[in-house]
């Protein structure tokens, strides 16, 4: 039989794993804006808004320490965050356009080399993902191949019920301990009947055609036309459930520092700056052209995954209107 | 249609999951949307003259988004394009973003058009005065603007006194002047409650200890996206102090050093050049409240100096000329 959970009990389970010392991330309210942020009790989950960024942060923070290095009479010492410090986590409250995206991304960050650092948070977090019944016009999951009620990437999915309460489905091994863990919480499903799924009205997009279309049409017009308009901001890139691109710097003065990693965009002009100055992507269509093609192709090419799920983040966002879903819609239509 | 994004008009106000409150949202229209169809007109009417006498090469106005009642700036360079040009709620954007030097290079060569709202040409008056750009190099249409939407707008929907922007409520410049054309013309605007004006008075009446939380706080949200530079008009160093890393000036990693330092160095920096426009604000992805620290930056120049972003040119800038009288009793 389904088990359910009231959200009363949705609640507990949340106080009940920070009374065990489990860090529980989940959307919070402050204002008007909801972010994915740690939990200090079960009532400031907040289930309203799809949060302003996406779950990434989880496993690819803003900014990280790598090391850290200090000089102390004449001697330097250069140390490693310890990682084994990494707390237990569980993600909740996951939509799908945010659940699936670190399945896509253990793609390159185990590909020629092991990220420890969002390969260990991927390890010691479970992702309660919810089946999302809330859309807007910026929303088309459905057209890069996820859906409302995508399971993947979930460890433990909740579906949310008319009247209140959800049903609680084990997707892997470390959802059904989960739940094998707070029985005592759920109960067995009664006759209440899901919530209707929030499905985008958005045309469909092929993306293989896509794929094909972009190999051919590196040089286009295309890319003058929509990225003119391009401020060169980070906003896409850095509000993306997908883009994964990082800078390390050093930062600090001469007693010590760190070497810190922290979130970078291909829409920024200094992005492809080399150390001679010259600059391969030199104008803002050339940026754009690569965000694209990251998405759909080289990635596809590379790992046979599409770089985004229809999140709409980048198009609720953009400062100057670039909407990436009419971008492939007339790249669809070609 | 539910609340994820600011595009939304946040109807979401109780703890109940997907439950609507939509009891305090004003739905009544602030003017009559035919004032935007009649500037719509204008424009288009005016492209189009200026494509068939040749006078300019591209008109720089806006058109409308693939979603309802979203818009983007576009670069009409023919009159088919031009055709297309929009004015609505939407037209957010301050379009002399694209009238610095260094963006021009990727306009067409020669005179371009441009559609401003009020605020706007505060903003070309500002560029004038810093050389970049002539004002004969340009076509300038003005619009008879009633006001735009904030940035939690629903886009869908026609303006109403909830969702204009700030700055629209505290408008002086609903009519551009010193344009080549008025586009449209005003309808009767109501009185709207100054917000930004009543914000700004609020952290002005806190401790100094308190006034430094509040920023702290709104600091440690940014990101580091940087839409508040790429947006300003007037941020248009191509060499940012702040990407800079032979030395660093300025951390750029999102922590509470650099953020706080990017944030200050930023209000410096427009402080006596700021127009007003609060783009910086309406981007900010992180709901940063930008625009009190230029107002702030502003009213200080103008107790100081008697300087305020006006739309006529002005040569000399209030911290870029001296005078025996000015004011240096700050100095201690």
């Amino acid at each position: 039989m389904p088990k359910t959970i009231t959200e009363q009990n949705l609640h507990h389970l949340i106080d009940a794993l920070l009374a065990e010392g489990v860090r529980v991330i989940g959307p919070k309210r402050a204002d008007a804006l909801t972010i994915y942020a740690p939990l200090a009790n079960g009532e400031e989950l907040d289930l309203d808004q799809l949060p302003r960024r996406s779950a990434k942060e989880a496993f690819f923070p803003p900014c990280e320490t790598i090391l850290s290095f200090e000089k102390r009479d004449g001697k330097i010492t250069v140390s490693d965050p310890d990682l084994n410090r990494l707390p237990e986590t569980v993600l909740i409250g996951v939509r799908p356009c945010d659940a699936v995206a670190p399945g896509i991304l253990d793609a390159v960050f185990s590909w020629d080399y092991d990220d420890p650092f969002y390969l260990e948070r991927r390890k010691r977090t479970t992702i309660i993902g919810i089946a999302c019944t809330s859309a807007d016009d910026a929303c088309f999951c459905t057209a890069v191949g996820c859906s409302p009620d995508a399971r993947k990437g979930s460890d433990l999915f909740l579906v949310p019920l008319q009247g209140g309460g959800f049903v609680v489905e084990a997707m892997d091994g470390k959802g059904s301990a989960l739940k094998a863990r707070y029985e005592a919480l759920l109960a067995t499903s009664g006759s209440a009947q899901p919530l209707p799924l929030a499905v985008p009205a958005v045309d469909s997009l092929d993306l293989e055609k896509i794929r094909t279309w972009l190999a051919g049409n590196f040089e286009h017009p295309l890319w003058q036309e929509i990225a003119s308009r391009c401020a060169g901001c980070g906003a896409c890139a850095f509000l993306c459930p997908a883009c994964h691109c990082f800078d390390i710097v050093d930062e600090g003065g001469e007693a010590g520092g760190c070497r810190r990693k922290h979130w970078d965009a291909c829409g920024f002009g200094k992005f492809t700056m080399h150390a001679s100055a010259h600059n391969p992507r030199d104008v803002q269509p050339q940026r754009y052209r690569n965000r694209i093609m990251h998405k759909f192709k080289y990635y596809a090419d590379k790992f046979n995954q599409t770089l985004c799920t229809g999140c709409g983040r980048c198009i609720r966002w953009c400062p100057v209107g670039i909407d990436i879903k009419a971008v492939l819609d007339e790249i669809n239509k070609k | 249609m539910a609340a994820l994004g600011r595009h939304r008009a946040c109807p979401y106000k109780g703890t109940n999951y997907m439950t609507v409150n939509n009891q305090n949202i004003d739905t009544s229209p602030l003017v009559d949307p035919a004032c935007y169809a009649a500037a719509t007109a204008a424009i288009r009417a005016e492209a189009a003259r200026l494509f068939e006498t040749g006078e300019v090469t591209a008109v720089v106005g806006y058109r409308a988004g693939r979603r309802a009642g979203t818009v983007m700036p576009e670069v009409a360079v023919t009159a088919e394009a031009a055709a297309q040009l929009i004015f609505s709620p939407g037209c957010q954007n301050n379009l002399t973003l694209f009238l610095s030097k260094a963006k021009r290079d990727a306009l067409p060569k020669g005179k371009v058009a441009i559609v401003v709202k009020g605020c706007d040409l505060r903003a070309l008056a500002g560029l004038i005065g810093e050389s970049q750009l002539k004002r004969d190099e340009v076509h300038v249409i003005g619009v008879a603007c009633p006001g735009v939407y904030g940035a939690a707008a629903d886009h869908s929907r026609p303006l109403t006194a909830d969702s204009a922007a700030k700055k629209c409520r505290e408008c002086k410049v609903h009519l551009p002047e010193g344009v080549d054309l008025v586009a449209g013309t005003l309808p009767e605007l109501k009185e709207l409650p100054p917000l930004e004006a009543q914000e700004l008075a609020r952290l002005e009446a806190m401790t100094p200890q308190e006034r430094w939380a509040f920023w702290t706080e709104q600091f440690s949200r940014c990101i580091r996206c940087l839409a508040c530079r790429q947006v300003c008009p007037f941020c248009f160093c191509t060499q940012c102090l702040c990407d800079r890393n032979r030395p660093q000036a300025v951390d750029t990693s999102p922590r509470p050093a650099g953020n706080t330092a990017w944030h200050l160095v930023r209000a410096m920096h427009l402080a006596g050049r700021c127009s007003g426009c609060a783009e910086c604000e309406r981007v900010c992805p992180m709901d940063i409240p930008l625009n009190l620290l230029n107002r702030k930056m502003a009213q200080e120049l103008y107790e100081l100096y008697g300087f305020e972003a006006g739309t006529q040119p002005q040569e000399q800038g209030a911290l870029t000329s001296y005078r025996d009288d000015d004011d240096e009793s700050f100095i201690k």
